[in-house]
């Protein structure tokens, strides 16, 4: 999952970028309206952390000029002054959540898995397909019960694959959404991944929960089980 | 025109002269009408005594008796003449008065007509003649004709009227002087409370009183109703500031102190957790304070706000905000329900309550506004499970909420609280129709 944050002070933005990659997503940064923009509209970002105070063009303009480009990913507005007036509105502006600052990070994670499963159309933290099961919040997973143990790529992996469940994701954009901007997109470092899951998912070959479309990336297969 | 009162002085002053010039112009011109409506009057007197005195003999003479009945015929230079003219404009008669002094001839006149003239004289005055024609049946040839002219002298009658001039000139300058007079003092009285409200507002602003107390006329208790409005919510927002920062200053050296405290190296095992747990603490603290200064309150002259707008964006901005909770939200707001107070309050204080009504329902939110005689209600409500009744104060009262914290509706009510109270409203909690909380807040008058 590739994060967007736009935040102008350094100790806090350090702090985000830091966290946020230790908990596998692939980050952006920028330190003012401008370079935010001009991240997001280049960028294949999935969620955005947008602070509303920003030098030069502000958040609310930066959220603003995202939606006018047609840029639909979720964002989540960072507030100081936390008055209603701010977060009506940052969500008018096409915001999804707001956060007030300051606050834990802890938070602000789960605010992020939650818009996150949102844009896939999830409305539980737990993804469960039928028997693969894969909780958001915790970062496990569990094959008819029984856990599984993936390294830290591999779950970043299922967990694209799952939020989009039942699309087809060609290896371009899963490169671009799991990893940061310096990875080298010849080498075949996605199929390598994608049989070890397939290896540990489906052992006996009987689930087949990762399809493979010849030439156009890959699919789920497993349909998502109704809550 | 700086002065209201010079405006009023020269716009009364400049109506009067007009008033009192036509009106006396007027009066003038009456007066020489009838002046001289009785200067003929009087002249056709003296011409019928004339022909009442004058004979004609059988051979056609016209004989004029000595004396006649007004004196001052007689006296030459009286002012007043009389003269006979035959048909050919021969003078056949003149009156005594006239040794020194002939009058002009009037001419033949048709028999029965009359004619009146002033005549200009050369050296000033003038006359003024009356003349008649008539025919005087001698029984011979058709009868003989004549023309009876009396003069008078303008002089009289110009005195007359000069002395009228006079005194109406005095009256009407005394009137005007007057009017003038009792108008300065009807200014006076009526600017007079302006004048007060002048010294009042001095005395406001050297801080020897807080309001203007005085009773005031009703044409300017809008205006002073308004300004004691804006100096009540200037001082109030003074001492909501003042409060604020104390309050602020005194929260916050207990955290300190549990802060300097947990630096005994005996319980440095505990750091970590007390530091967090004041600093959350101290967060609630400045989050709170910031939110109550930030309430301005009922403030004079302000724009009125729709609620149903308002309501409608908070409403909205949460359905977005609580995607996953399918919630239903009802809005019983009509169109025209006007907020008369600061529009970022009223967001504050929908934005609390009807986010908390999104947190704890199950599905149910009901958001409703109406007007109740002079008060503005407003209720949220949803159907969760609601504040127990032994909890409803502590929930409102911030010194509870701030320090021991009650779960759940956070500092949400404890701002909301404040924000009504800041426009002299009340606050209620109770059981819903929907079974869970709802919050009802009054504003009278707003």
């Amino acid at each position: 999952m590739r994060v967007l944050v736009i935040e102008d002070e350094a100790p806090l933005r350090e702090q985000l970028v830091s966290r946020l990659r230790a908990d596998g997503y692939a980050v952006d940064s920028a330190a003012d309206g401008d370079e935010g923009l001009y991240l997001g509209l280049e960028f294949p970002v999935d969620v955005g952390v947008v602070d509303l105070g920003l030098p030069g063009r502000s958040g609310m303009e930066v959220i603003a000029a995202l939606r006018a480009a047609g840029k639909a990913f979720p964002i989540l507005i960072l507030t100081a002054r936390g008055r209603w007036q701010d977060k009506v509105q940052g969500l008018e502006a096409g915001a999804d959540d707001y956060l007030v600052k300051p606050f834990e990070i802890e938070e602000l994670l789960a605010r992020l898995r939650a818009l996150l499963r949102r844009a896939g159309g999830w409305s539980q933290s737990v993804l469960h397909c039928d028997p693969l099961s894969l909780d958001t919040a915790t970062r496990t997973v569990t094959l008819a019960g029984v856990p599984v143990e993936l390294t830290s790529y591999e779950y970043r992996i299922l967990e694209y694959l799952m939020l989009h469940a039942g699309e087809v994701v060609s290896k371009v954009e899963l490169t671009e959404h799991i990893y940061d901007q310096d990875f080298d997109r010849d080498s075949n470092v996605i199929e390598v991944l994608i049989g070890r899951l397939r290896r540990k998912l489906d052992p006996d070959h009987a689930l087949n929960p990762i399809e493979t479309r010849r030439g156009q990336g890959y699919r789920f297969a497993l349909a998502r089980t109704p809550s | 025109m700086r002065s209201l009162q010079a405006r009023l002085v020269l716009a009364a002053s400049l109506v009067l002269t007009v008033f009192l010039g036509v009106g006396g112009f007027a009066l003038d011109r009456s007066f020489h009408d009838s002046a001289k409506t009785s200067v003929r009057q009087r002249l056709q007197a003296h011409v019928y005594a004339l022909l009442a005195a004058a004979d004609v003999d059988s051979r056609g003479t016209l004989h004029m008796p000595a004396s006649l009945s007004d004196e001052r015929l007689q006296r030459p230079g009286s002012g007043l003449y009389a003269q006979v003219e035959g048909a050919g404009g021969a003078v056949l008669w003149r009156s005594a008065s006239e040794l020194g002094k002939q009058i002009p001839a009037a001419g033949p006149l048709v028999p029965g007509r009359w004619a009146f003239a002033r005549l200009p004289a050369p050296q000033g005055g003038g006359l003024f003649m009356l003349s008649f024609g008539v025919a005087w049946d001698t029984g011979a040839d058709g009868g003989q004709r004549y023309t009876f002219t009396v003069a008078e002298d303008v002089a009289a009658y110009q005195a007359q009227v000069d002395r009228f001039r006079r005194s109406l000139v005095i009256w009407l300058g005394a009137a005007a002087g007057l009017l003038l007079l009792v108008q300065g003092s009807i200014l006076r009285w009526s600017l007079a409370p302006l004048r007060a409200v002048e010294r009042e507002l001095q005395a406001v602003e050297a801080g020897a009183q807080s309001r203007l107390e005085g009773a005031y006329p009703r044409e300017l208790k809008g205006l002073t109703g308004h300004l004691n409005a804006l100096l009540e919510s200037e001082r109030r927002q003074l001492a909501r500031y003042r409060d604020a920062l104390a309050d602020l200053a005194h929260s916050l050296k207990t955290p300190l102190a549990v802060l300097r405290g947990a630096l005994d190296p005996r319980r440095r095992e505990q750091l970590e957790s007390v530091v967090r747990e004041q600093a959350d603490r101290m967060n609630t603290i400045v989050d709170y304070q910031l939110q109550r200064a930030a309430t301005s309150g009922r403030t004079a002259l302000m724009a009125p706000v729709n609620v149903a707008s308002v309501i409608e964006r908070v409403v909205n901005s949460l359905h977005k905000v609580y995607r996953d909770r399918d919630v239903q939200a009802e809005l019983r707001v009509a169109d025209d329900i006007l907020f008369h107070g600061d529009e970022d309050d009223l967001m504050e204080l929908a934005g609390n309550l009807a986010d908390n009504a999104f947190k704890w329902c199950r599905h149910r939110v009901r958001v409703s506004a109406h007007r109740e005689g002079q008060s503005l209600l407003l209720a949220v409500e949803d159907d969760g499970p609601g504040i127990p009744a032994g909890q409803r104060d502590r929930v409102l009262d911030r010194g509870g909420r701030a320090d021991a914290g009650v779960s759940g509706h956070g500092i949400g009510l404890a701002v909301v609280a404040d924000i009504v109270t800041a426009y002299g409203g009340t606050l209620r909690i109770e059981t819903g129709e929907l079974g869970g909380a709802r919050v009802r807040a009054a504003f009278p008058g707003v």
